[in-house]
């Protein structure tokens, strides 16, 4: 509740700082825009194509002990959709294990996945449009790691903040069913959106067993080739404010505009190894 | 007022939760792979521990083949040296060898030297080939490896080209469970179809418990095998025609091979009346397969027809068999798969001398398999069952697994587990429901 003798004061600085805001250059939000719009943008926002990627994944238990992931990823749009093959190189006991990935935009079409598997010698179709698993043992979803459909939530903005002193949005996004939330594994997430890039750089997720949160944070940020990158990323698992389990997920050696053919998301290529 | 402090609280609440973000990342330093890509070559391999325990017996007489206690103490060593070549060809060599020390410590006079000889030790050749594009479209695949065809993980129809290893049943090794052979393999690409084309070199057969092993079922050396020559007119033959598509697939496949399971004939003996002697009829089979995808389900299907099946009764006459199975698989439980397979094996126009010894085969066979897989602490911890069941009402026997496996460390992993026999109307299974047994293994991998 504000004083009415504070008001006039108020109304007089709010006028000074939207005449800032229009006059200072590059203002990313000239225009009021609501949640979903933000999101939108979000979602719209390039993240490049024909990538490749070196992606380290450090599994951290709640004593501190580490088990290590290596994978190189290959990604390529096709359309709205997104292709993606990756392969283990460490450690030696997944080593060679291979992951290909049709992600089909839009909620009527489940992905196509398939899991080669080295001891078998067998490429093994994957069925699961669920995606609250874990994602190869990280505190990660499967979620995590694919766009979710925005129609599918409703999202609300909360309010301007910052983070670590860039400026961003607090948007809460609810899923509008329980079936998406039983899919996501999540029944509510809060995500702090830059105003400037639009990504995605803070998030909590509310697990819907076991009164677990999951926190998303960027913690290194890079301009790729034009690019914006997250190329160190945690997700924290808590519960009762005690961490259980942590993911750092690093990527190197990031590229884009590679010269990617279809041909290499395929069968052939998955059981071909890297 | 009330209104306002609940907000008020709730907000309290979210502020704190939101408190929960680590400021400061503790500086994290691993040992990235080289980032000079891969290099000419590569080698990698596992060493492993494993022992095993028989604890179902009251005793140990290996005249009746009753053993209890120590069942195997083995160390195993696998090798695999990758080659990058020019022009994207590749070429591996692996080879694996063991020895296990349960024999020396049970006493190798206790043992059969048939058992001695193929469980003691062992040393040989893995896979050894070449692979590469002959053309944009189409793949080379020469030498010795393993073509795994099929649907389902536990029960085989369509999946005939390479022998298995069945000295150990339930106990062995997945990488271990199929045997290489030495193929010549084309696969040609077109869209989402790939054509394959298959020439078996090399005559390999199941490895099967030798006489005097605790899985023979019998207590008599069996009567010697007839083993055909590699290559020339016995080369064994395959093709397949695969299509992969959005959210299924569909595969045909056609084969002439050897069948693995030998049965008995007569022979003419050089002297004598005709001595028995094991033989492997020669078989042709067509089947296909599917896979569908319907949300967390997969709905997978086998069917394959069999012509050319020999047995001991029937000498001069041959039987076909229509095998049909229908399996389910689901994920939509976290971290979990759940798989059920059922096959029926059909033999077409029964003679009811089959039933009984020597060839023990019944004009309608049911197996089942069942699969449970769950993971705990974040992929650390892998729990597994497994149970196969022969007959309707499951009463032909079987054996169920349960095993675990912990990653101590990267590569690292620790596992044991209890596998149980179930005896029943099948001789085999009978045989072998005492040989109950627990297990441990490490691992190493590098």
């Amino acid at each position: 509740m504000i004083h009415t003798c504070f008001r006039p004061r108020l109304a007089q600085l709010a006028r000074i700082l939207a005449l800032g805001f229009l006059v200072l250059p590059g203002n990313p939000w000239a225009e009021t825009l609501s949640a979903r719009e933000i999101m939108q943008r979000v979602e719209d926002r390039d993240d490049g194509d024909n990538g490749t990627q070196d992606m380290e994944m450090i599994l951290i238990d709640k004593n501190g002990n580490q088990r290590i992931r290596n994978i190189h990823v290959f990604s390529k749009d096709k359309g709205e959709d997104t292709l993606q093959l990756m392969f283990f190189i460490t450690p030696a006991d997944v080593k060679d294990t291979g992951f290909l990935t049709y992600d089909y935009d839009g909620v009527e079409k489940d992905d196509d996945q398939w899991l080669y598997l080295p001891a078998l010698k067998k490429t093994k179709r994957i069925a699961s449009s669920d995606k609250s698993g874990s994602f190869m043992g990280s505190d990660f979803n499967y979620s995590d790691m694919t766009d979710r459909e925005l129609d599918n939530y409703d999202y609300t903005l909360m309010k301007e903040t910052e983070v670590k002193g860039v400026k961003v949005w607090q948007i809460e996004g609810i899923p509008r069913t329980e079936e998406e939330s039983d899919e996501t594994g999540y029944k509510k997430s809060i995500v702090f959106v830059r105003q400037d890039n639009y990504v995605v750089i803070r998030g909590v997720n509310w697990v819907n067993k076991g009164g677990k949160l999951k926190y998303f944070e960027v913690k290194k940020l890079e301009l790729i080739d034009g690019i914006w990158v997250a190329t160190e990323m945690t997700m924290t698992t808590k519960k009762s404010k005690k961490t259980l389990h942590k993911t750092v997920l690093r990527s190197h050696n990031v590229k884009f505009n590679q010269d990617l053919v279809e041909d290499l998301f395929t069968i052939r290529r998955l059981e071909k190894g890297l | 007022m009330c209104l306002c402090a609940h907000t008020s609280r709730a907000q309290e609440e979210l502020d704190d939760l939101l408190e929960g973000f680590e400021d400061e990342l503790e500086e994290i330093i691993t040992d990235q792979p080289s980032d000079a890509g891969p290099g000419l070559w590569e080698l990698t391999g596992d060493l492993s521990v494993s022992a095993s325990y028989a604890y179902a017996h009251t005793h140990s007489d290996p005249i009746k083949r009753e053993y209890r206690g120590l069942a195997a103490l083995r160390t195993q060593l696998r090798l695999q040296l990758d080659l990058d070549l020019p022009r994207d060809w590749r070429a591996r060599v692996s080879g694996r060898g063991f020895y296990d020390s349960a024999y020396r410590i049970q006493g190798r006079r206790n043992f059969t030297d048939e058992a001695l000889d193929t469980s003691e030790d062992e040393l040989e050749f893995q896979e050894i080939w070449l692979q590469g594009s002959l053309l944009p479209q189409l793949d080379l695949k020469f030498g010795r490896q393993i073509v795994n065809w099929g649907r389902s993980e536990t029960i085989r129809v369509i999946d005939v080209l390479n022998p298995l290893d069945n000295r150990e049943p339930g106990l062995v090794d997945i990488e271990d469970l199929r045997l290489p052979v030495v193929m010549t393999k084309l696969d040609y690409y077109h869209g989402p179809w790939t054509l394959t084309g298959i020439a078996v070199h090399e005559t390999r057969f199941d490895e099967n418990p030798d006489f005097g092993s605790e899985f023979f079922p019998i207590a008599v050396p069996p009567p010697p095998e007839n083993t055909p020559g590699n290559g020339g007119s016995n080369t064994e033959w395959a093709a397949a025609l695969t299509g992969i598509f959005s959210g299924w697939d569909v595969s045909l496949h056609w084969a002439r091979f050897f069948d693995d399971t030998a049965h008995l004939e007569l022979v003419p003996a050089a002297i004598g009346p005709p001595r028995p002697q094991l033989e492997h009829a020669r078989l042709t089979m067509l089947g296909a397969s599917g896979n569908y995808a319907m949300g967390n389900w997969l709905l997978k299907a086998e069917a394959a027809y069999f012509d050319g099946l020999e047995y001991f009764v029937l000498a001069g006459d041959d039987k076909t068999r229509w095998d049909i199975m229908g399996g389910l698989e689901y994920a939509g439980f976290d971290d979990t798969t759940i798989s059920l397979d059922v096959v029926r094996r059909h033999i077409s126009g029964f003679d009811s001398r089959l039933e009984n010894d020597p060839d023990f085969v019944e004009n309608n066979r049911v197996e089942t398999a069942f699969r449970y897989t769950t993971e705990f602490m974040n992929s650390r911890l892998r729990a597994t069952y497994l149970a196969t069941i022969f007959g309707t009402p499951f009463d032909g026997g079987g054996f169920m697994r349960l095993s675990c496996d912990y990653e101590l460390r990267d590569a690292l992993t620790v596992g044991g587990g209890i596998v149980l026999y179930m005896g029943g109307d099948f001789p085999t299974f009978e045989a072998n429901r005492k040989n109950d047994r627990l297990f441990f293994t490490a691992k190493y991998s590098f």
